[in-house]
């Protein structure tokens, strides 16, 4: 078990700085993950931590150890691939055991340890069989199992569930968070889907063009966010942005109030709005709409309230839900 | 539309057929011309023979020359496919694999290699091969046809292995697994269908090399089959069905190389052996 420590990490691709400069630190035993939109340099980061890339300047510690310039294999990490990158010529008993033969594991423990692995994530019928005829959620196993015999002090995981439909993407979802638990080992996961980012985490860290804009637990990041991009980008649908004149508030750049943050009614309401499109979700009706002066306001409501596209409706934000955001997009701490 | 569907398919087959020809008839006409006396080779050169005469074939299967020549060739184009195989595919491997200084630049001096005809090249490496000392040996053969095998090698097999993904290599390398090992236990494994094809290529361009053999082997101990081939040519007469009749024998492990090879060829553009 080991806790991950970046320090100063910055990286550069020729003329392209991916990460400025970076530090952050991953508890012992804790699931972080990395979430932001394509090209926020969050695999890169990943990568960086594997030992895939080396990084322009800085240093990567595990365990308490430097690791900025060890081979990947020495630094007690593995990593699950988004396209499983399993070895298609290999069994699956042979992909998992190879990083244990590489490593000169003796025979019998090997076979002792892809057993185990083998059950954990009910495989143990597939043993014999090649990549080509598993399914893709068999093949996700199978390369987290190559992961787990090797029982690394940090699992990393590089979007791995993107590649599935969403049902099992679903119950990968589930595996995985009983996975943790049952290891209880160090996991860095990246993802751009907050949805994964919100059930799996302990903690989340929120990047943005190479940068960390917040790390905290789900919920802190959900009810506290400390800048108007993460605001956006963690919650669906997305949190109302809007700006500082919708409630009459010229010191504040941004105002957001999340759709389920939102009342209505149908006589009285701080905005009048048009509802535009109207989705029913089941447990759920979401509402677009439009109100005039301030803009499109997105509204989710209880499954058991019907509307239809272009009634008129009444919303109230509420006001102890607001969040407030400076010029800089940072959060102001102003609940007055 | 039916009709017209037949019609099509009929042309199609007509014109296969004549594409075919163009290959089978020379052939047909080698294997019989070995049962014809050489009279009748002269009035009668694309029938079926009169008599069947076995003895021309009999005759060539029961000299022991016969059988240096075909383990001659059959040592030196292997020699050839090993030796082109393991180096092209380590330098391609180098080339498609990892980026260093004047990669590229060196990736064009090899493939200029392609355009350089072996003609050419014939006196200058005759002397090279002297000065060595490779006269009358299979190594005078060997080199020099891998040495101009390789431009073709080396290009089919970096475009093959560029197309290995990537995340393979990465994967690996996470569980230790070095450039070197990767190159035995992943690359040459995954590149059946790429070996099998530049393997047939090298292989039936040196079972049919006449040039290079003849200029650097003048023992009758080291002959290839084509150079046995030209005991049956006298000053003022050729004995067309001993010819025959040894070509015909001596195609036959090139083609039987050729169908053991097509059979992974077809196998590896079918089986999608890369996709994971």
């Amino acid at each position: 078990m080991a806790e991950v420590t970046l320090h100063n990490i910055s990286k550069s691709f020729g003329g392209l700085t991916v990460l400025p400069d970076l530090n952050l630190t991953v508890p012992d035993g804790s699931f972080t993950v990395l979430v932001g939109p394509s090209g926020c340099g969050k695999s890169t980061l990943l990568r960086i931590i594997s030992g895939l890339e080396m990084p322009s300047g800085g240093s990567v510690r595990i365990g308490g150890t430097d690791v900025t310039f060890e081979e990947p294999s020495k630094r007690g990490i593995s990593m699950v691939f988004q396209s499983y990158a399993l070895y298609p010529h290999m069994t699956v008993a042979q992909n998992i055991d190879f990083g244990l033969r590489l490593a000169k594991v003796p025979a019998a423990e090997r076979k002792a340890r892809v057993t185990e692995a083998a059950r954990i994530l009910a495989l143990e019928d597939y043993l014999d069989r090649k990549p080509s005829q598993l399914s893709g959620g068999q093949r996700q196993r199978v390369a987290i199992g190559r992961s787990i015999v090797r029982q690394p002090q940090v699992f990393l995981f590089d979007e791995p569930l993107s590649n599935l439909d969403a049902a099992l993407r679903t119950q990968m979802r589930v595996e995985l968070a009983q996975l943790h638990q049952s290891l209880d080992a160090t996991m860095i996961y990246v993802t751009h889907d907050q949805v994964e980012a919100m059930t799996l985490a302990d903690q989340i860290v929120v990047m943005k063009a190479g940068r960390i804009e917040q790390v905290g637990a789900p919920m802190d990041v959900y009810d506290r966010p400390q800048t108007a991009f993460v605001a956006g980008f963690i919650g669906s649908p997305r949190m109302n942005l809007l700006p500082g004149t919708a409630i009459g508030r010229a010191d504040v750049a941004q105002v957001g109030i999340r759709p389920e943050h939102i009342g209505v009614s149908s006589s009285v309401g701080t905005w009048a709005a048009r509802a535009q499109v109207v989705e029913t979700l089941g447990a759920d009706t979401v509402v677009y709409a439009k109100v005039d002066q301030v803009g499109d306001v997105t509204v989710r409501l209880p499954g058991n309230q019907r509307l239809k596209a272009g009634e008129t409706l009444f919303l109230t934000p509420e006001p102890q839900n607001l969040h407030l955001f400076d010029d800089a997009g940072l959060r102001m701490e102003d609940p007055s | 539309m039916t009709r017209g569907h037949l019609a099509r398919n009929l042309l199609r087959l007509a014109f296969l057929c004549i594409v075919a020809s163009f290959v089978l008839a020379p052939m047909l006409a080698t294997v019989l011309g070995g049962f014809k006396t050489n009279a009748e080779i002269r009035t009668n050169a694309l029938g079926l023979p009169a008599i069947w005469n076995t003895q021309f074939y009999g005759s060539i299967l029961s000299d022991p020359a016969f059988w240096r020549y075909l383990g001659n060739s059959l040592v030196i184009s292997i020699g050839s496919v090993v030796l082109t195989l393991i180096t092209g595919a380590a330098a391609a491997y180098v080339f498609a694999q990892i980026r260093f200084f004047g990669s590229r630049m060196l990736f064009s001096y090899v493939l200029l290699g392609l355009m350089f005809p072996f003609a050419t090249a014939i006196l200058p490496l005759f002397i090279k091969v002297r000065d060595m000392g490779l006269l009358d040996t299979w190594w005078a053969v060997i080199l020099p046809q891998t040495a101009f095998s390789l431009s073709l090698a080396i290009l089919l097999f970096r475009t093959f292995f560029a197309q290995l993904p990537r995340e393979l290599f990465e994967a690996a390398y996470i569980d230790g697994c070095g450039y070197v090992r990767f190159f035995w236990r992943f690359t040459l494994p995954l590149s059946a269908p790429i070996l099998a094809t530049v393997g047939t290529f090298v292989f039936v361009q040196s079972w049919n090399n006449f040039l290079l053999p003849l200029v650097v082997l003048n023992s009758r101990e080291v002959f290839t089959w084509p150079l046995g081939m030209m005991q049956f040519r006298g000053e003022y007469v050729t004995q067309w069905n001993l010819t025959l009749a040894f070509v015909t024998l001596t195609i036959l492990p090139a083609i039987v190389f050729f169908l053991a090879a097509q059979k992974y060829i077809v196998a590896g553009l079918t089986g999608g052996a890369v996709k994971g």
